[in-house]
């Protein structure tokens, strides 16, 4: 696939310990010395897993639970921010993995992606529709939003700090396409607003700024 | 839209609809491009896997209870069945094989089904099992021996977990602990739960109850907690209505309640 903004060779610098965060921290997973090893196989291990759960395994949706959990929570709280909906959002998305197991196809795409993607829709949608009410007060609040508020809030370890690099890559008003876009949960056309640009350059700072970050994390096409 | 612009117009929403910043009716009308473009399918899915990646810089730990909550409820929450194959696949072509696959495909939706629920109803007690193993803490022999003598009222959990309209709720007890109970109207019966309930001293226990139109009803005295987690207790007699109500009352227990209410849920 070519596109604009896309930069070849990428950079290959370990691209599947990047894409398993909790390969580093979570000690549960370094009992299989191989995924240890090879994060590459914890990523298939999660599909492997997911299987597993579609058939109704406890102790494998225990093991999914611990991979995909906090990274769940962590997206889930990032958009919605409300401690107590982000909880309940959270519930929902994990226990949804487990009714809809079944539906994960490995052919379209990562169960992290998989999860993730479910996991931030949901939140999304959460925001949304509590949105008409309070649309006012967000309008208020949105105003005040320091746009690298999340780029610094991204912690250091090595991953957050690969996903920090790649962010900071990023022109301005790319970055802040991304961040207003997907942690906290805004349409184009609301970024658009508050960037105080037509929707049609939103719309294409997006697409360029994920080709961007995507050529930099090293993910697979 | 014009037709000579419309897969650019589409392409460029690919970031858009990738973070899911993008209205329900754009939504739609994008899921409806993607569905002839291969290219824009796999253009979404490698930006997915990028977005993945910021979700999950952005992971922080679980809140306490989070993850006990997500298991007992998933052990009462049925799972979708994975798509029919059978179902699915194209009318056999005509051929010396044909008529065989037609008998086996046949043969083989008449087996699934019912083993498929027997295996179902199985798997739903012994989830329910876990998640009373999980909810209450029992990781040991001595437990065990606790189960089975509570074998009776485990049959009234289990009827209650499995329930179709089994629900599930939390409450923060006042003075300390959170309270969990799984309910069913259906079955007219709930199970109570509680981690971190403050102890009390001896000449005092926590009595459950059951307050409504039909009256305030002393459900139970709760066992003394076990490493934190008190229960499971079921209340029977369950009425649309009621609420559930926590006291700390005289060690004898009492029938009406005389001490401040430390929980208070709408059923």
């Amino acid at each position: 696939m070519t596109a604009p903004g896309s930069h070849r060779p990428r950079p290959q610098t370990h691209p599947a310990s990047a894409r398993n965060p909790a390969s580093a921290r979570n000690p549960a997973s370094a009992r299989n010395t191989d995924s240890a090893r090879n994060p590459a196989s914890e990523a298939s291990d999660l599909a492997a897993q997911l299987g597993l759960v579609a058939r109704g395994d406890g102790a494998a949706y225990d093991a999914v639970f611990e991979q995909v959990g906090p990274a769940v929570f962590g997206v889930v709280k990032r958009v919605i921010r409300d401690l107590a909906q982000s909880e309940e959002v959270t519930q929902e998305v994990l226990l949804e993995i487990w009714r809809n197991a079944a539906k994960f196809d490995a052919t379209r795409g990562s169960a992290t992606a998989w999860v993730m993607t479910l996991a931030h829709r949901r939140a999304v949608d959460r925001v949304r529709s509590v949105q008409k009410e309070s649309d006012r007060e967000r309008r208020t609040a949105a105003a005040d939003i320091p746009y690298d508020e999340v780029v610094e809030a991204v912690e250091s370890s090595l991953e957050r700090e690969r996903v920090r690099r790649c962010l900071n890559s990023l022109t301005e008003v790319q970055r802040e396409s991304v961040t207003l876009a997907y942690y906290r949960g805004y349409t184009y056309g609301q970024v658009a607003s508050l960037l105080g640009v037509p929707t049609g350059t939103v719309k294409t700072r997006m697409r360029d700024a994920l080709i961007r970050l995507r050529d930099c994390l090293g993910v697979d096409q | 839209m014009k037709a000579k612009t419309s897969n650019r117009d589409a392409h460029t929403l690919a970031g858009a609809y990738a973070m899911d910043a993008i209205s329900a009716p754009d939504r739609e009308q994008f899921e409806r491009h993607l569905a002839g473009c291969e290219e824009c399918a796999r253009e979404i899915a490698s930006l997915r896997e990028t977005t993945a990646m910021l979700g999950t810089a952005a992971a922080e730990p679980l809140p306490a209870g989070l993850k006990e909550r997500v298991m007992a409820a998933a052990a009462v929450t049925r799972q979708q069945p994975p798509p029919d194959q059978a179902e699915a696949e194209p009318e056999p072509e005509a051929g010396p094989n044909a008529r065989r696959h037609q008998a086996t495909a046949k043969w083989l939706r008449s087996l699934a089904w019912p083993n498929r629920l027997a295996l179902g109803a199985a798997a739903a007690v012994a989830a329910a099992v876990v998640a009373i193993a999980v909810v209450f803490g029992v990781t040991n022999g001595s437990m065990q021996q606790q189960l089975d003598q509570a074998q009776a009222s485990s049959q009234q959990i289990a009827v209650v977990l499995t329930a179709k309209d089994a629900h599930m709720m939390t409450g923060a007890v006042a003075g300390g602990g959170t309270a969990t109970i799984v309910m069913s109207h259906a079955r007219h019966a709930l199970v109570f739960t509680a981690q971190g309930l403050r102890e009390l001293p001896a000449s005092r226990g926590y009595e459950l109850w059951l307050i409504g139109p039909a009256g305030t009803r002393a459900v139970a005295m709760l066992p003394a907690g076990k490493g934190g987690m008190t229960g499971p207790v079921i209340a029977s007699g369950l009425r649309q209505g009621d609420h559930l109500a926590l006291t700390a009352e005289p060690a004898g227990g009492g029938t009406r309640p005389t001490a401040p209410m430390m929980l208070d849920i709408a059923l």
